[in-house]
């Protein structure tokens, strides 16, 4: 029973990748609600991202194992089912959400 | 997929910007329960209470070797992958420590039953490891599992965590109540032990797992905390082996102690960092190697010398009682065959002086010497026999004593008259004396007495060849003490010699020159039945050609 449990989690995990994997996607804060992520407590430098689950093959089949610069890992592809981006929520998530308007910008 | 914000670990779990104390809980206490684990088990590998402390340290060092990964790896499948197993050994470690102190306890192995209880209890964790139920998910932003983790999963198999201890507790404390005093102290070192390991391993993990799910906290390291209970366990395991030689394992206490040392020394190895200090602790760790190593040698050889007197002893033992034995069969012996030469030595003794006396008619001169000689040897004969049989009858502890009151100086002196009339046959001149300040009244055996004070006379008229001999009884009222002092001016002997001469078969050592025939019993004799009577025969002398004096000495009657 414990080399099946032993095996059928290795099939599940490194074989087939069926589960999610969530990471911190690309977030636009002038046209998104994003989370906001700072490296000190002035925040000059803020990085702002979504939070999202996909499953880890269909991660794989586009990125391969390494997500940093791979855009496609930002997009739901449209046959996924277990694909979703999440938005930082303002009500749920007042402190860790920004966007910004374009008066900022300028 | 990487875990892309995290550098990937050196030698496979090795890696910057870890809590400091990682390496120190993980690497000293797998270490220190595989050493102790295989160290039982290859003493002893018949025995199942110590294969399960293998399974356990086992499990322990596996589930160690897991958090390390997780801590350190970024291959998220791999580390995915190998998050169920902290549920499967954590709950294997639970299970199997009951199943251990089952053993421990009761000597045998656990019933069919019970064992498919135990399988019963595993069987939800082995069968939804791989499911979502386990882990459905991972961070890879994290590089952790906490987020995915099924609440109802992992809610049993700590549950199972506080079930062994309950279990394992009611155990313990069932058998601690019937228990003799030595198995007491087991059972409460392995309680102790077992109990402290699985409180904190279980607890702590459960803890800091939680607070890391919640977000509480950014890590799990307080679960670090938690495997130091492996260490109280180990510590307590070693102290049985110790003291008490459970697993049928003997180790000695500086064994155990040096073994410690060097664990403690070389689990520095996990925090130290500059290069100065990683060349102390290697010094130290020689250093302490090499000391234990000539304490260890000596403390063996010491051992091994012990033993082997301890050995020596036992088979002097052995000796000793099988030469007990021997002499006492050899007593029975001569006391058997003295009896059956007694009676027709009688009837010759008897017969002799009859011939001599003539009573079968008067003899040729001739005749009547070798018959005298007939009865001088059949007399030394009896003599002799009569001293075989006390010896015999001493050493079987069959003599029998009458005890009487009565007066010495009047025995001494009868015994006196008696052996003058042989002393003057060989020229001696045997005087009685008395300086009494008391009556001389004594409580011991007559019989006993007067032939103490013949084996003394006779003595003292086979070794004197010229002069006297002084029989003198005098008395110490202050010490409540009779004595009769046998003084002759004989062949006296070495100061070395005064109480040899009292042994069995001894005479002095100047005794053969004289030739004169004896047994070496006589003084043996008078001495063990002085003793038997609370008196003490002793012997003086200022040295060869000097003279003797022996004393009979008993307590007075006041």
């Amino acid at each position: 029973m414990l080399i099946l449990a032993v095996s059928a989690s290795y099939f599940r995990f490194m074989v087939s990748q069926d589960y999610l994997v969530t990471y911190e996607g690309f977030c636009d804060p002038y046209t998104e609600s994003c989370f906001i992520y700072c490296e000190d407590e002035t925040c000059t430098d803020p990085f702002y991202s979504t939070s999202i689950t996909r499953k880890a093959a269909a991660v794989f089949s586009v990125c391969g194992e390494d997500i940093t610069d791979c855009e496609a890992a930002d997009v739901c592809t449209d046959n996924e089912t277990e694909c979703s981006v999440l938005y930082c929520d303002p009500i749920l998530d007042i402190d860790a959400c920004e966007m910004l308007s374009l008066t900022d910008l300028e | 997929m990487i875990c892309y914000l995290y550098e990937a670990p050196t030698y496979f779990f090795f890696a910057p910007d870890l809590p400091e104390l990682l390496y120190y809980s993980h690497i000293p206490a797998s270490v220190l329960a595989l050493l102790i684990g295989f160290f039982v088990f290859l003493h002893a590998r018949d025995q199942l209470l110590n294969k399960l402390l293998l399974i356990i340290s086992v499990c322990f060092s596996l589930w160690t070797l897991t958090s390390l990964i997780a801590w350190t790896n970024v291959e998220a499948n791999f580390v995915a992958f190998v998050w169920p197993f902290f549920a499967l050994l954590s709950s294997f470690i639970a299970i199997f420590s009951i199943y251990f102190i089952h053993v421990f306890l009761t000597k045998e192995d656990v019933s069919f039953r019970l064992k498919l209880g135990f399988l019963a209890l595993l069987t939800p964790v082995l069968l939804l490891a791989h499911t979502n139920l386990s882990i459905s998910g991972f961070n890879i932003t994290n590089c952790d599992a906490f987020g995915f983790e099924g609440s109802l999963y992992k809610g049993y198999y700590t549950l199972l965590g506080y079930v062994a201890m309950i279990w394992i507790a009611t155990l313990l404390i069932k058998h601690y109540r019937k228990a003799t005093s030595e198995l007491r102290t087991q059972i409460l070192y392995m309680g102790i032990g077992i109990e402290s390991f699985l409180f904190l391993f279980t607890t702590l993990t459960f803890i800091g797992t939680y607070l890391a799910t919640t977000g509480v906290v950014d890590d799990s390291r307080i679960e670090l905390y938690g495997l130091f209970g492996m260490m109280i366990f180990m510590v307590f395991m070693a102290m049985l082996i110790v003291r008490f030689k459970t697993f049928n394992v003997t180790v000695l206490a500086p064994q155990a102690l040096v073994l410690a040392l060097l664990i403690l020394v070389a689990s520095q190895f996990t925090y130290v960092t500059t290069a100065t200090s990683i060349t102390l602790t290697s010094v130290t760790l020689v250093l302490t190697a090499l000391a234990g190593l000539v304490i260890i040698r000596n403390v063996k050889k010491e051992i091994k010398q012990r033993k082997e007197i301890e050995q020596l002893a036992q088979k002097l033992k052995k000796a000793n009682k099988r030469l007990k034995e021997l002499d006492q069969m050899k007593s029975e012996f001569v006391s058997i065959a003295s009896h059956q030469l007694r009676s027709p030595l009688t009837s010759i003794r008897g017969y002799a002086s009859m011939i001599l006396e003539g009573s079968y008619g008067k003899l040729p001169t001739k005749a009547e010497e070798v018959v005298g000689k007939i009865v001088e040897s059949s007399t030394f004969m009896a003599s002799s026999i009569e001293d075989y049989l006390n010896v015999s009858r001493i050493e079987a502890g069959n003599m029998k004593y009458e005890l009487a009151d009565f007066n010495l100086k009047d025995e001494a002196e009868h015994v006196a008259d008696d052996k003058r009339q042989e002393a003057m046959k060989k020229g001696l001149l045997l005087t009685f004396k008395s300086d009494l300040d008391r009556h001389g009244i004594v409580n011991a055996d007559i019989g006993k007495t007067r032939q103490i004070l013949h084996n003394l006379i006779n003595n003292a008229l086979k070794y004197t060849p010229r002069g006297t001999i002084v029989i003198f009884a005098h008395d110490d009222a202050k010490k409540k003490k009779m004595y009769i002092d046998i003084i002759d001016s004989g062949i006296g002997m070495r100061a070395d010699e005064v109480e040899d001469i009292f042994g069995k078969f001894e005479r002095a050592h100047n005794a053969n020159e004289t030739n004169v025939t004896g047994t070496g019993l006589g003084l043996f004799v008078a001495r063990k039945m002085a003793r038997h009577m609370n008196g003490e025969v002793t012997a003086m002398s200022d040295g060869p050609g000097h003279g003797s004096t022996f004393r009979l000495e008993m307590p007075l009657q006041m």
